[in-house]
């Protein structure tokens, strides 16, 4: 990607944006993710953490240490460095319920879209998706892309209490609500994964550009492995 | 160790904050008030950054189960020990069996409390802060025992030359999608005075909507002091325990000072903001 297609912001005293005026697709993750590394590995000292979202970057800085403006043109001189330390190949397998009884949304969604609940079901699993982001709450992921026949606008109003592990839909993405909470997404099914472990040095098991597959249980299975109180999920 | 007699409306630990997880979605939280906070740690003879007892508008009573030296700065609560009021930005000796009792706030909507030492609580991802879902307990109740560490090179300073001020003008620079609002909007935005319709570590939003909003955007990075405007005009300033992105338009940014000055407003209070530079 040419550099020039970057912009930074200046957001406050110590936080810059990183702005990619690129189309959001799979490409654009893995060079955000690479950018991320490369950051990391080549200014030290005066970032207190780079917070990577699915068109830009976030770099919160200590403002005694370095000013703005030398932090922007050292961030310049990392863009000409050649680098490729991002690869994933992990594709991890979401066990997901779509039984009605959670799938709360699905029957006004498929109304909407003029399918029938099955075909959004197929839909939804048929596809494999890129991490995009995490963020919103801890443990939250950013899906994409959803097919063309998915695309739908967030809820008008938000439900207040969407249940932990419920698979939603909105935009041109799908998630996972990692907790209870509210939200405006969509609620197509469950999963009985945990998606954040506070207990582990690695709360989450996956990361901006991990593969995420979508795999259907019954509600009975869903039943079984909800007892499993920290569940995490297959590798492909 | 401190026993929680009485309950306040929401009194929580807190300390600077946890830093280096916006990347898994968790936030920043820490003190709302930087500077009260600092400031009472600092006379106690803290780090300034060491966890204290945070307290919103109303403020609980603590049983002292031992000596300790404390402070109590932020808004004016009428703090009292065994009844007899106390000054407030200075240390304080206190011993086993007083009584703290921090009552209904007079101005401000935030009293720090810190005790020499430091609060003995289970640090989380780099922090002592309460945060629902992240710790348990996310807030102190009656019956609570709170353990305090001892400070054996304490330093202290008998008073501290500052006074509490609240502060009307907030400062905001320009946010990423500043540029998306009207001449209209942005004139109202600098004109107009603006009163706080819900207060939270999460967030305020504020009464008065800009006509006009904005259409969501692709979630976006947002930090405490984020101002976003939804598509229906509502003004949302985000604050410590906020969530890490959001698709709002980031109109404004608060600088760091405002977002201290800004969690002292309480319910129905006007603020008005400034367009500064950086």
């Amino acid at each position: 990607m040419k550099a020039s297609s970057k912009t930074y912001f200046i957001l406050n005293e110590n936080s810059i944006l990183i702005q990619y005026d690129h189309p959001i697709d799979s490409e654009l993750v893995y060079t955000i993710s690479n950018d991320k590394i490369n950051i990391e590995k080549n200014i030290k000292d005066c970032i207190f953490e780079i917070v990577q979202s699915i068109n830009s970057l976030l770099v919160i800085f200590d403002k005694n240490k370095v000013s703005t403006d030398e932090l922007i043109s050292e961030l310049k001189k990392t863009e000409n460095k050649e680098y490729k330390y991002f690869k994933s190949n992990k594709i991890w397998q979401i066990p997901v319920c779509y039984d009605i009884k959670y799938a709360i949304d699905i029957e006004s969604l498929a109304f909407d879209k003029q399918l029938s609940t099955s075909e959004i079901i197929n839909i939804h699993k048929s596809k494999v998706y890129d991490v995009l982001s995490m963020g919103f709450l801890p443990g939250f992921m950013y899906l994409g892309f959803t097919n063309e026949n998915l695309h739908c606008e967030r809820k008008q109003t938000p439900s207040l209490d969407i249940k932990k592990g419920s698979v939603g839909v909105a935009l041109n993405q799908t998630c996972i609500y990692p907790q209870n909470s509210p939200g405006g997404w969509h609620v197509i099914g469950i999963s009985p994964v945990n998606f954040f472990d506070l207990g582990s040095k690695t709360p989450c098991f996956a990361r901006p550009g991990d593969k995420i597959e979508f795999i259907e249980i019954s509600n009975k299975e869903y039943q079984k492995m909800k007892k499993e109180k920290s569940l995490k999920p297959n590798l492909k | 160790m401190i026993r929680v007699i009485q309950s306040g409306l929401f009194s929580t630990v807190q300390d600077g904050g946890r830093y280096g997880y916006r990347n898994i979605g968790i936030p920043h939280s820490g003190f709302m008030d930087k500077e009260s906070a600092y400031a009472a740690n600092t006379i106690v003879g803290n780090d300034k950054e060491e966890s204290l007892i945070e307290n919103t508008l109303k403020g609980p009573t603590l049983l002292f189960n031992d000596n300790y030296t404390i402070s109590i700065t932020g808004g004016d609560f009428n703090p009292l020990i065994n009844d007899f009021q106390i000054e407030m930005y200075k240390s304080i000796n206190v011993k086993s069996g007083d009584t703290l009792k921090i009552n209904n706030t007079i101005n401000g909507a935030r009293c720090y409390v810190a005790i020499s030492g430091g609060i003995n609580v289970k640090s989380i991802f780099g922090s002592k802060s309460f945060l629902n879902n992240i710790t348990d307990p996310y807030y102190l109740k009656k019956g609570d025992n709170i353990k305090i560490n001892n400070n054996p090179n304490k330093k202290m300073i008998l008073k501290n030359k500052l006074q509490f001020k609240l502060i009307d003008t907030i400062n905001v620079f320009k946010g990423p999608e500043f540029d998306l609002l009207n001449i209209k909007s942005k004139k109202q935005l600098f004109k107009n005075e603006f009163t706080i319709r819900t207060n939270s570590r999460m967030a305020y939003n504020l009464e008065e909507r800009l006509e006009i909003g904005i259409k969501s955007i692709i979630s976006s990075p947002v930090l405490p002091g984020t101002v976003q405007l939804t598509p229906s005009g509502k003004i949302i300033i985000l604050h410590r325990d906020c969530q890490t992105s959001g698709g709002y338009p980031r109109i404004l940014q608060l600088d760091v000072s405002s977002l201290n000055f800004l969690s002292q407003k309480k319910i129905n209070d006007k603020i008005k903001f400034c367009l500064i530079n950086l």
